[in-house]
């Protein structure tokens, strides 16, 4: 019976023209979306494998020099390319995919204001992710308004529950409708995937087809509650016109006001510093640390005075990274907790609007949100710290007294040769899975919420 | 087959139905006699589980209509005064979706069409969108819906509104059809002449009270006319 009812309301979308005109509209831009962000994939994918050769080539191929200055001049590593990011980039465009990795400092790449901006940008960016997230819920809309509140205007609906069906089955039969439509979105996109992930790349074929597959649980939740809450709003509506002016209404709150007014909140309630801010306190701490670890080691603070010459420059140097490691680490972790948070408050405000649930779902899952940057960023700076350790231990090795000839050492070129080759391997789907389980669990609390709400909505509909 | 015991509705102060009881048996025809705003749409209502009776109880075959609403309207098929039917789909694929509906089974198109046929429906007409049909029109196919149901009670109001004099006498004929074929069978009507062609019990209601309950065959037309005028007040 659901087939039933489910064909005939498709083959009413299908001849008063709605399903062609939303769907094929929502069409045309998701294959162009597609497209856009295949280009930009295999773009960036084939700059980062040469690039990354190169560099690490041109770090080999140094000459004999000093090795602070081979420590300035450092290296840069590239993060790899989710296949899904060309469904969904999230924060990448904003936060690049590059580190370098120099001598001194954490590269800042860890800390743009995209990062905890979670996608507000992106509103002006076409991917598949926004259409699906922002346009997916009008499609069912333009569809679905009438499903109940047409019927009853019409009276067909009176003629359906007369013959003794169940109000539950038509609203189940009528969410399969809906649901079949959208669903016809979401092939082209897996035809795109598929064809991506027969490139290499640094995510296997496995786990990316495992993330597509938790994607489309994820969008499945997210478009099912567009679907239930479309028809319960139908069921309860005096009539289809109201229903559609309802519907419309929530539709431009839940994906422009409440989106942003949400981020804000986030921020007010967990308030994040400001970069310069951030570096101030960073900067401060540092030399705070590193003081205390001249005067513990040294018994002196002033930097490079008749106390602490230049043949003690390596050992200084080790000093002072040795003791900013940990005031970097704590200063970052903070950092990210306090994005962490303003994010989990964001998904939670996704019971609301489920809207800010699947952004963050969609990006975590798709290898492109922030604790994806994160990981790697990590792995990034552990690479710099080996370099900076291979470069320091080398100059306590080579410390000579002759003052400012001290600069004429020259470290040989198997020195560049001691620096590994960076490797990096992205997080399994399971750790994303375990990241953005807050996200899918708001969307399965919400689904079952919308699903509720419209059998209630059917089941008093069929009484009056 | 179909009972009411006591039924009261209120909308209001309204008091739409007043302590109506009556009783349909299989393989009679219920005729209900009233003018508008008698309470006769409202009874069917009831019957139909759409509104729930203030007081008193409807029954169909032994199950109370408010506890049992979805198994209650398995059992019986119903015509309203008008038709509706969805514009975008033909009169057969209108029928092949509604009897599939209510029946569960899947029916051929050359059993829809013959159902359309029985109705005075012809093919070239079954294939049109409903979108293009005249009311009678609409009206056959809603009646060949019921007819597909093969229900064993009936409730229809005002059922051959709309329908042209000879639908109209080919529609009494199906109900006979069906009377003999032991189907209980409530209709409401303002047509005496179709009450006493059709009906083997006449009810007369007036604000919301069955007033009389008849014997159609003990009854000639013209005391039937003068029955309903006096109870009617003119």
């Amino acid at each position: 019976m659901l087939r039933l009812i489910a064909a005939k309301d498709l083959i009413e979308y299908l001849r008063d023209g709605r399903l062609y005109l939303a769907g094929g509209v929502v069409l045309v831009l998701l294959f162009t979306a597609l497209g856009v962000g295949l280009e930009r994939h295999a773009e960036v994918a084939a700059e980062r494998v040469a690039a990354q050769g190169l560099d690490y080539d041109d770090w080999l191929a140094q000459p004999e020099r000093h090795p602070h200055d081979a420590a300035h001049q450092g290296m840069h590593v590239f993060k790899p390319q989710s296949p899904l990011a060309i469904l969904d980039p999230g924060i990448d465009p904003f936060v690049g995919s590059t580190v370098w990795l120099q001598a001194h400092r954490q590269s800042e790449i860890k800390f743009r204001p995209a990062q905890d901006a979670t996608g507000l940008q992106r509103f002006g960016e076409l991917s598949p992710a926004w259409v699906l997230q922002v346009l997916g819920p009008l499609v069912i809309i333009v569809l679905g308004f009438n499903a109940f509140a047409g019927e009853r205007e019409q009276g067909t609906l009176r003629q359906t529950l007369s013959l003794g069906v169940s109000p539950v089955r038509l609203l189940w039969g009528k969410a399969l409708a809906l649901c079949g439509c959208v669903a016809m979105l979401l092939v082209p996109a897996a035809v795109v995937i598929g064809a991506t992930m027969s490139a290499a790349n640094d995510f296997s074929a496995s786990d990316t087809v495992a993330r597509f597959g938790w994607l489309t649980l994820g969008y499945g939740l997210y478009l099912g509650i567009a679907a239930f809450g479309v028809l319960a709003v139908s069921a309860l509506a005096s009539s289809s016109r109201v229903a559609l002016v309802a519907l419309l209404g929530i539709w431009i709150a839940g994906v422009t006001l409440v989106p942003r007014a949400a981020s804000d909140f986030a921020r007010v309630w967990y308030p994040s510093p400001s970069r310069l801010e951030f570096n101030t306190a960073l900067d401060s701490a540092l030399g705070e640390a590193s003081a205390r670890a001249w005067q513990a080691e040294f018994g002196v603070t002033t930097r490079w005075g008749t106390d602490v010459p230049l043949d003690r420059w390596g050992q200084a140097l080790q000093l002072d990274d040795n003791v900013s490691y940990p005031v970097v680490d704590a200063h970052f972790e903070r950092l990210w907790g306090t994005f962490d948070r303003q994010q989990a408050l964001q998904e939670w405000l996704g019971l609301a609007v489920p809207l800010l649930a699947i952004r963050a779902y969609s990006m975590g899952i798709a290898g492109t949100d922030f604790a994806h940057h994160r990981e790697f960023s990590v792995a990034a700076e552990r690479q710099r710290r080996t370099i900076q350790d291979i470069v320091s231990e080398d100059l306590v090795e080579h410390a000579d007294a002759r003052g400012a000839g001290h600069f004429d050492y020259r470290a040989p070129a198997e020195l560049w040769a001691k620096v590994p080759r960076f490797e990096y391997r992205p997080p399994s789907v399971l750790w994303a899975v375990r990241e953005n389980l807050l996200g899918l669990s708001v969307l399965a609390v919400t689904f079952a919420a919308a699903v509720a709400l419209a059998h209630l909505a059917a089941v008093r509909r069929s009484r009056s | 087959m179909l009972e009411a015991i006591g039924v009261s509705k209120r909308f209001g102060d309204k008091l739409a139905l007043d302590g109506v009881t009556l009783s349909v048996e299989p393989g009679e025809i219920y005729c209900l006699l009233g003018a508008n705003g008698a309470g006769k749409t409202t009874l069917i209502n009831v019957f139909l589980s759409f509104l729930a009776p203030t007081e008193g109880e409807a029954r169909i075959d032994g199950l109370d209509v408010g506890r049992h609403p979805i198994e209650t309207k398995q059992r019986v098929a119903y015509i309203p005064e008008q038709i509706m039917l969805y514009g975008v789909l033909s009169g057969l694929e209108n029928l092949r979706y509604f009897a599939a509906l209510g029946t569960g089974k899947k029916m051929s198109r050359p059993e829809l069409l013959d159902l359309l046929a029985s109705v005075g429906l012809d093919e070239a007409a079954a294939v049109r969108r409903v979108s293009t049909y005249s009311k009678g029109m609409r009206q056959k196919v809603g009646i060949a819906i019921a007819m597909a149901k093969q229900a064993r009670a009936f409730l229809l109001d005002e059922p051959t509104s709309g329908l042209d004099p000879k639908a109209a006498s080919e529609f009494a004929q199906l109900l006979r059809k069906a009377r003999d074929n032991g189907v209980a069978v409530l209709t409401t009507t303002h047509d005496l002449f179709h009450a006493k062609q059709t009906g083997t019990r006449i009810g007369i209601m007036k604000a919301g009270k069955l007033v009389a309950d008849l014997e159609g065959a003990d009854l000639t037309d013209a005391d039937l006319e003068a029955l309903y005028l006096k109870h009617m007040g003119a």
